[in-house]
């Protein structure tokens, strides 16, 4: 049985009638590295709210490590095992130190102190921001305010993390500072669940799922999924720069074995080409 | 720059006083708020000054910014003893009509205005070397007890905790509505008061939006970390009386010791 299966979710918020949610099932394995995609309003981020128990469909169930979302007895347990880090790293830290900060998990979860500082310290050291712990949030800079957040979820030591967009309001360093530790916290074997609207981004997933008013548009690898270009582009998604430009080339009449995903492979298809 | 203002006083630094544990600090300065009014000849209040200004010494922050925090107040320290002054009886040493001076009244002055002037500098002994965080950390744990009487007490200082926390990142949103504002040609800086409070609606108004928005999302980011209340919750940071601390409850209370002695048995002044 997956780690994480959703089924045949519904949901609407209360003050629209349109459902945000019109049938959605997926599943995560252990240990896999999941990107969500699709435009703004498909639902993405209700799913991520869904996967926690922030909240519950109106129709359908979630799953997580055999726990049902919807028994209350089992949020907090839930809410442990499954982080889940948003957007805005501003919002997200509650103390005015960092290491602090990142106790804030495991002291609600009544853990003991020399524990928690265990925690905290290895937390700090995987997001690889152990130096700045007794800093202050608000001097840091975008990345590194969410790698605090992240690190404040991995001190609860969670077998997931959902990432909702962590990256849309950072600079290009701050961006790639945040992959760089989504990459350690898979190697170190967590599960990740990626949201994001960047789509090299997502090239680094496992798989893709991509959603699209409020329903699982397609699924799969990342190269079976970016390859179907023109199912993307009708929905008005992206694909990533590489693919955009090897399919512009393929509608010239070169000719393309397989869509390139990452600029390095692009760079081996014009090379394949125009060597040609 | 407006995000430059540093909350509260705190001045980091490894001084005896910044090592203490700040619930033996807080404890400590009640203690000596009391033991100011507890003077009641100079000998005594000679006991405490001295205590007040050993304190200040092992401080390690600069002199120089305990007179900053005096003269703020050095008004009110005018205004009480020139009332002193006049209120004292006896002979007096000068007499305009009806004002007159007497030599009790000169000595209650003084009295008063070392009074005062001890009281602002062992309060920001503990505001300079203690951080908001301890602060709120040490008054949490100081008010536990009052859960008897149905008090929030954590809840209290999780709400001071956040609030701390968002002071510079209030402060910074507001600095760029206000660019934002100037941008559009809002006028911030001419007129009158009046005015330029009314200037300041444009800004507030967004302000208060965003402030509701990021509670909002700081409620969700901290259900997400099970947050639910002061139940079940531990620290991580657990605080131990140490040496350093039983010394200087000893120095207070040898302090009062001294204080008393020199009450009863050295003559009265006033």
């Amino acid at each position: 049985m997956s780690f994480i299966t959703a089924e045949n979710l519904r949901f609407s918020y209360d003050d629209e009638n349109r459902n945000v949610l019109d049938g959605v099932s997926l599943k995560v394995e252990k240990g896999e590295f999941v990107a969500l995609l699709g435009h703004n309003g498909c639902g993405k981020s209700t799913v991520s709210k869904m996967l926690n128990a922030m909240l519950l469909p109106d129709e359908g169930v979630v799953m997580v490590d055999k726990m049902i979302t919807s028994d209350e007895e089992m949020t907090f347990e839930i809410r442990r095992n499954v982080g889940l880090v948003l957007q805005n790293p501003d919002n997200q830290l509650v103390a005015s130190v960092i290491e602090e900060d990142v106790a804030f998990g495991p002291e609600n979860l009544g853990i003991e102190p020399s524990e928690i500082r265990k925690r905290v310290d290895d937390a700090l050291r995987t997001v690889g921001m152990y130096e700045y712990r007794t800093h202050a949030p608000h001097k840091l800079s975008g990345g590194q305010k969410q790698r605090v957040a992240i690190a404040g979820i991995l001190a609860m030591q969670p077998s997931c993390v959902v990432f909702d967009e962590p990256t849309a309001m950072l600079d290009p360093s701050g961006r790639e500072e945040v992959m760089n530790t989504i990459a350690a916290l898979k190697a170190k074997g967590i599960t990740v669940v990626l949201i994001t609207h960047y789509m090299n981004e997502a090239v680094q997933a496992d798989r893709v799922i991509v959603m699209n008013s409020g329903r699982v548009l397609i699924e799969g690898k990342p190269d079976e999924v970016f390859s179907k270009v023109s199912l993307l582009k009708k929905h008005s998604l992206d694909v990533p720069q590489a693919t955009e430009l090897a399919y512009k080339l393929v509608g010239a009449g070169v000719h393309c074995d397989k869509m390139p995903l990452t600029t390095e492979e692009c760079v081996g298809f014009l090379e394949e080409v125009l060597g040609k | 720059m407006i995000r430059d203002v540093t909350l509260g006083q705190f001045m980091p630094g490894k001084g005896v006083i910044h090592r203490m544990d700040p619930r033996v600090k807080i404890v400590l300065l009640i203690a000596f708020i009391v033991f100011i009014f507890c003077t009641f000849n100079f000998f005594a209040l000679g006991v405490c000054t001295a205590a007040i200004i050993t304190a200040i010494v092992l401080s390690d922050v600069p002199f120089k910014m305990y007179l900053k925090s005096l003269k703020v107040i050095i008004v009110i320290i005018l205004i009480t003893s020139l009332l002193n002054i006049f209120y004292g009886t006896g002979d007096p040493i000068f007499q305009l009509g009806f004002l007159k001076i007497t030599l009790a009244g000169v000595y209650r002055a003084i009295f008063v205005s070392v009074r005062i002037v001890c009281l602002i500098l062992i309060s920001s002994c503990l505001t300079f070397t203690t951080s908001p965080t301890d602060l709120t950390d040490a008054i949490e744990r100081l008010m536990k007890p009052l859960k008897v009487f149905h008090i929030k007490v954590h809840e209290i200082a999780m709400m001071m905790t956040i609030a701390l926390r968002f002071v510079p990142t209030l402060l910074e949103e507001t600095d760029k509505i206000m660019s934002a504002q100037k941008a559009r040609g809002a006028d911030m800086e001419s007129g009158g008061m009046i005015k330029k409070i009314k200037a300041m609606t444009p800004v507030l108004i967004p302000l208060f939006v965003s402030a509701f928005r990021r509670a909002y999302e700081l409620a969700v980011a901290m259900e997400c970390r099970c947050y639910r209340g002061g139940d079940g919750r531990t620290r991580m940071k657990t605080l131990h009386m140490k040496p350093l601390d039983f010394g200087c409850v000893g120095f207070a209370a040898a302090v009062l010791a001294g204080i008393i002695l020199c009450n009863i048995f050295l003559p009265a002044v006033i």
